[in-house]
């Protein structure tokens, strides 16, 4: 294994897990697709930073499109609470409309200009060994993708360990949790802001296909095998890393896109858990009790 | 546990992958270059004594090109890197930038002096990357070029400075060329529409009046007031002929033809020009010169006909 095999898996990896974390608990709210919908509202986001910098510079991309990443959290969550509106069509009316004024700003004012998530936001996964942080004397240490992979991951971890109880109850049950003194609201927008940042981050280092999948397949992979949220966490872990490693092994021997090939081993190993369980003839999964 | 067995299974297979395969080392400068047209530009100067690898090949769209493993290692391995610029690889580019801390990294459109660039009439700074349809200006790339690979072989140095002299040479020829083949059409013929806005260069060196219907991003749509115009503009000049390009999609191009034919006016496609990338290699269309002249004669057989 090159070093570059082992960068490209770690921060693929350390992505995966961030995602995969926040990801079961969209999935268990039927928001998994917020992923998607982010990846499309945020080009406003980076056209506004464009018009007001004049300059494509990732410098003034990223915060452009977290800012609408976050807006588009937030006004998913508005449209579901106060219009109440089904989690899908508050997502699909959300994203679609903040594209479009996108599109609509591109045509209007920049149409000359080079400019979309594609070439100017999404990073791309097979180029994390090359953007490396180096000492004053030139050592190179590591990929700068590597340590935002990690550092996300940290704040990730912290956020879904401190705030387990609080996240899992305002998932499965806020009339008791609001009636044990726990904000709904307040959780609610804490992990749609966690889903934001992580999701933009993720797409600058590593490309959207990746995060998009990373945040549905390894949390739906873990939920055939056990409906208890624990177990569906440690389960999700481990298949966002053997989506990551089994993806790499396969992008190497068909010389093709890492991101692609990371997909597809999570679709396979989807599909794999699936069937053996079908095998198996194993039930389903009980229901999940709403306070196991 | 079938997923701590499965994942075991999974682990050996990764474990037993192979290092991946070194590059035979031919004692000869090994470059990467983004574009077909930019390898092209290394090979001419460098000869049989450089190897040159494209990362995207022929017809592949620079803003839909996705990297794959294979990219990684010729980047890692490469003694020097060239590319385009003025943001033609995107984010890429950035990348690029980056490595060029750590390696011989070069951008050609270094060689054209900021003047000559086409810069966005909104926002300075922000120029047009098509620079290799002036042939002229893509000659301001070869000193560019030719001091870099000196820089990484001086040994080699007579040869890479008698092939760039006649290059340019060569390139001059071409410009001298693509400008008295033009002449053949009148003014008022001298039109070519595309669908991406790729042919700005060209026009200004040609004085050849371009319209693109959508705009440098691929993911600009057209207005419909775009295509209104364009389709008045082509039945008030009378041209008969508009243009694909091979790395972009011939459906909007088809909705302005059908414009016209409502208005009684009937134009077709002249034939596909070469933009954002070259010919398969081996054709004569697989080299810069070639994808040149091929654009300069489908432009002439189709504007100039009946």
């Amino acid at each position: 294994m090159t070093m570059d095999a082992v960068y490209i898996i770690l921060t693929a990896t350390l992505f995966s897990i961030s995602c995969g974390l926040l990801g079961a608990f969209l999935l268990l709210r039927r928001m998994a697709m917020v992923g998607d919908a982010i990846a499309h509202a945020v080009l406003p986001g980076i056209v506004i930073a464009f018009l007001i910098s004049g300059s494509r510079e990732s410098v003034w991309m990223i915060p452009g499109a977290a800012s609408l990443g976050v807006l588009t959290t937030f006004l998913i969550e508005f449209f579901h609470r106060r219009a109440g509106l089904q989690t899908d069509a508050a997502i699909g009316v959300t994203f679609t409309a903040l594209f479009a004024v996108g599109i609509i700003l591109i045509s209007v004012f920049a149409g000359q200009i080079d400019l979309d998530q594609d070439c100017v936001l999404y990073g791309e996964i097979a180029y994390v060994p090359l953007d490396v942080w180096m000492t004053a004397s030139g050592e190179v240490i590591g990929p700068k993708a590597l340590f935002i992979a990690l550092g996300l991951l940290v704040l990730n971890v912290l956020f879904v360990v401190l705030g387990y109880r609080q996240l899992l109850v305002s998932t499965f049950d806020p009339a008791f949790a609001a009636a044990s003194g726990i904000s709904v609201v307040l959780w609610n927008y804490l992990l749609m802001g966690a889903v934001s940042f992580t999701t933009v981050a993720a797409f600058n280092s590593v490309g959207a296909i990746l995060v998009v999948a990373l945040l549905v397949v390894p949390p739906a992979t873990a939920y055939l095998l056990t409906h208890s949220l624990k177990r569906m966490l440690g389960l999700t872990v481990l298949f966002a890393f053997l989506s990551s490693a089994c993806g790499y092994v396969l992008a190497v021997a068909l010389d093709g896109s890492i991101a692609g090939a990371i997909v597809t081993c999570a679709g396979g190993l989807f599909v794999l858990v699936w069937v053996t369980q079908l095998l198996l003839r194993r039930k389903p999964a009980k229901e999940l009790h709403p306070l196991t | 546990m079938r997923e701590l067995v499965l994942s075991v299974f999974l682990l050996s297979l990764l474990l037993s992958c192979e290092p991946a395969e070194k590059r035979a080392t031919s004692g000869k400068l090994y470059v990467v270059a983004t574009t077909g047209m930019v390898a092209d530009l290394v090979q001419a100067i460098g000869g049989s004594e450089v190897e040159v690898d494209a990362l995207m090949g022929p017809g592949v769209d620079p803003h839909l090109y996705k990297a794959t493993q294979g990219d990684l290692s010729r980047l890692q391995e490469a003694d020097l890197v060239v590319y385009n610029g003025l943001h033609l690889e995107g984010k890429m580019g950035e990348v690029l930038e980056k490595l060029g801390q750590r390696k011989s990294v070069v951008a050609v459109s270094e060689g054209v002096s900021v003047e000559k660039l086409l810069q966005d009439t909104l926002f300075s700074g922000n120029y047009d990357p098509h620079i290799w349809f002036d042939v002229s200006l893509w000659a301001t790339a070869i000193p560019v070029v030719t001091a870099a690979l000196i820089r990484e072989d001086s040994t080699r140095r007579d040869y890479f400075m008698d092939r760039a002299t006649q290059y340019a040479v060569e390139l001059e020829g071409l410009h001298n060329w693509v400008r008295d083949t033009l002449q053949v059409l009148p003014a008022d013929r001298r039109v070519v529409v595309t669908a991406h806005d790729a042919f700005n260069y060209f026009g200004r060196a040609y004085d050849v009046e371009v319209r693109g219907l959508q705009g440098i991003s691929t993911l600009s749509e057209f207005g419909l007031r775009d295509r209104v115009d364009l389709v008045n503009f082509l039945v008030a000049k009378d041209i008969k002929a508009v243009f694909v390009e091979t790395s972009v999609s011939t459906k909007n191009i088809e909705s302005i033809i059908e414009g016209c034919r409502q208005k009684g006016h009937a134009v077709r496609i002249g034939g596909n020009l070469f933009s954002d990338a070259m010919g398969a290699a081996g054709t004569p269309e697989g080299t810069y010169i070639g994808m040149v002249q091929s654009n300069v004669r489908t432009l002439i057989q189709s504007l100039n006909a009946e």
